[in-house]
């Protein structure tokens, strides 16, 4: 193998340059895939993929292309240009990108990401993870890239172990004001926010909080066209309330003329081990973004629980979530009264949140203080600037709610909703919940309750025993890294 | 901007454990967020007041808080992705220094691979860990039984229920 390094960089094109070679590229705008999408009835697809050698990447979005059939395509970035630590992904580069976890795009630079995206037909998105992300939003426009992910509070808290807020709140608004002068050159980017947060139990209001936070920011710097990301909990009816609550909340809390789409993410928690079951999983996720009306849906592998997957298994996933789309299933419905009753309280909890915070004269600062109180608050964060006090369980029907709200400004008709979701009879053959309710769970049942609802749907399709409270229960799945795998400390 | 330091917490209702305070936090290379929630909602609910410094925590950071909470009881730090010893390499010198005053406990996946030997386990001891636990169920009588050997008339809360 020879190590390609990356290529001296010219000058970047002007914003303006950068319009004009968007406009003359031939293909069309994630904007605008989007809103045919929606339009039609029929639920766009998007894999991620992402690996550290441009030929490799190249051939990568190619196979994905002809195998998979993706309405959009991704860039996924590698961790060292996430956190701008350029130099360490040009050494890689130089020995092996192999090491590298995703495209370097800064690294390799905007003619390089030129080349990829004129290499397919369809509109390129960049996935990434990064608190501060203005070199490589710049490079991506520099590119002709039309979807950009993240925002000031979904790409810190789960990604940045101490970014305060306000720094990655400002960092965002820099970008979203960017697409605000790309929209006056006649180019709308899309921006997708990051609901899926820290993707382990997050309550559907959580979720859409944050997102609508994110995108009073974004419409107010000029972004036009937003893309609320929420990602699959595995119930149907509150996945798909969840879809449907975000044209509700746009008409509520965004100025007409903002183009919203609600986006699926296929279920991101500890997914199955076996393939057969692992399809499942994925096929049940593309049925729930066609039944919420999601613009796009994020697809998901069978190779999902071991790793990074190939590109075989990535387009199958995308030809399986394709399988969803067809008009044959019309016939699928959903219990209305179920989805319409789980709307009504996704939209009362997500004003109880978000209302207080929106109230306040200056959005950027009154985020970052109803983090540090606790009147925002995400579960599981990775970063000390949000106070996880938020506790989320299953309900015994597996939606997700909240065992403790934490801070969170919820009202009484709320709160006791989700106590009595959690407590009520439905829940069998779960001692945990059954005896002691689950408000004063002593602490090694909280522990293993939680642990069982994160692994729900590999316990779901029996792959783990279902007392993981056994001792000495290790199996070969111990030695892998997923969150609820023999956690100790 | 200085860094904010983890507010102490003890959700209501919790049992009372006269305000046993224990330092939490994941080893230097870890990032591992969710196994390290699970344990400080665990020992909340249990009682304990947690001061639960998160993820990819280096030795130092570990020292720091304890001089910030002389009253810690213990150092729990787990580790999900097998190099702890790699991450504890200063912890013999930390305890030698008093920076590190109270019992260190251990628990995770402790080494890459499925298999949990005995010389990776005695490596630990070696670096100045008190305690290796192979189950979080195993965290709160060992936490009991180390306060009992310092505090003789504790009576545990389970003895109490």
């Amino acid at each position: 193998m020879i190590p390609v390094p990356p290529a001296p960089t010219p000058d970047p094109p002007t914003l303006s340059e950068s319009a004009t070679y968007i406009t003359q590229l031939g293909k069309p705008t994630a904007a605008e895939v989007l809103a045919h999408a929606r339009a039609s009835g029929r639920t766009a697809l998007q894999p991620r993929c992402g690996v550290g050698g441009h030929r490799e990447m190249a051939l990568l979005l190619k196979e994905l292309e002809t195998e998979g059939r993706p309405d959009l395509l991704t860039l996924t970035i590698d961790s060292h240009t996430r956190l701008r630590r350029f130099e360490h992904a040009a050494r890689a580069l130089r020995t092996d990108h192999r090491t590298l976890n995703g495209y370097p795009l800064v690294t390799h630079g905007w003619q390089r990401g030129r080349e990829l995206n004129e290499l397919v037909a369809v509109p390129l998105e960049i996935r990434h993870g990064s608190p501060d992300p203005r070199e490589l939003f710049a490079t991506a426009v520099a590119c002709g890239i039309t979807s950009f992910e993240g925002g000031g509070i979904s790409y810190n808290l789960p990604y940045s172990k101490d970014v305060p807020l306000a720094d990655s709140l400002a960092a965002w608004a820099e970008v979203d004001r960017i697409c605000g002068e790309l929209a006056g050159l006649g180019v709308v980017m899309d921006r997708e926010l990051f609901g899926t947060l820290t993707a382990v139990l997050i309550p559907p209001s959580i979720s859409l909080a944050v997102s609508v936070l994110e995108a009073v920011a974004a419409a107010a710097a000029g972004v036009r066209c937003i893309s609320v990301s929420y990602p699959q909990s595995g119930h149907l009816a509150q996945d798909i309330a969840a879809l449907r609550a975000v044209p509700v909340l746009a008409a509520r809390y965004l100025p007409a003329g903002t183009d919203v789409h609600a986006v699926l993410h296929e279920f991101m928690g500890v997914f199955p081990r076996r393939r057969h079951h692992a399809d499942d999983l994925i096929f049940y996720g593309a049925l729930t973004a066609r039944l919420g009306g999601a613009s796009k849906l994020i697809t998901k592998t069978h190779q999902e629980a071991h790793g990074i997957p190939d590109a075989a298994a990535n387009a199958a996933g995308l030809r399986l979530a394709a399988v969803a789309r067809s008009p044959l299933l019309d016939f699928i419905t959903v219990d209305e009264g179920a989805v319409a009753e789980e709307l009504e309280w996704i939209l009362r909890e997500t004003a109880e949140i978000v209302e207080p915070v929106l109230a306040a004269p200056r959005l950027d600062s009154a985020i970052v203080t109803a983090f540090a109180d606790g009147r925002l608050d995400i579960p599981f964060s990775a970063s000390r600037h949000a106070r996880s006090e938020v506790i989320p369980r299953r309900d015994g029907d597996g939606a997700v709610r909240y065992h403790s709200a934490g801070r969170l400004p919820l009202s009484r008709a709320s709160t006791a909703r989700n106590r009595r979701l959690l407590d009520g009879p439905a829940r069998t053959g779960d001692g945990a919940g059954a005896v002691t309710g689950t408000t004063g769970l002593p602490g090694a049942d909280l522990f293993q309750a939680l642990r069982r609802d994160i692994d729900y749907f590999p316990l779901l399709f029996g792959e783990l025993p279902q007392d993981t409270t056994a001792p000495g229960n290790t199996t070969a799945d111990s030695a892998t890294t997923t969150p609820g795998k023999e956690p100790v400390l | 901007m200085p860094t904010p330091m983890p507010t102490p917490t003890r959700p209501t209702g919790a049992p009372e454990r006269d305000g046993r305070l224990v330092i939490l936090g994941v080893a230097a290379s870890d990032s591992h967020a969710v196994a390290n929630h699970l344990i400080a909602h665990a020992l909340r609910a249990d009682g304990f007041t947690v001061v639960n410094l998160g993820t990819c925590t280096p030795v130092a950071e570990f020292a720091d808080a304890c001089e910030r909470h002389p009253q810690a009881e213990a150092v729990l730090i787990g580790s999900l992705n097998g190099q702890i010893h790699e991450d504890l390499h200063d912890l013999a010198d930390a305890k030698r220094s008093g920076r590190v005053h109270c019992p260190v406990l251990v628990g995770g996946n402790l080494s890459v691979g499925s298999v949990k030997d005995e010389a990776s386990v005695a490596r630990l001891y070696d670096l100045g860990v008190d305690r290796v636990l192979t189950s979080a169920a195993d965290l709160v009588p060992t936490l009991d039984a180390l306060y009992t050997a310092t505090a003789p008339d504790f009576v545990p809360a389970a003895a109490a229920r």
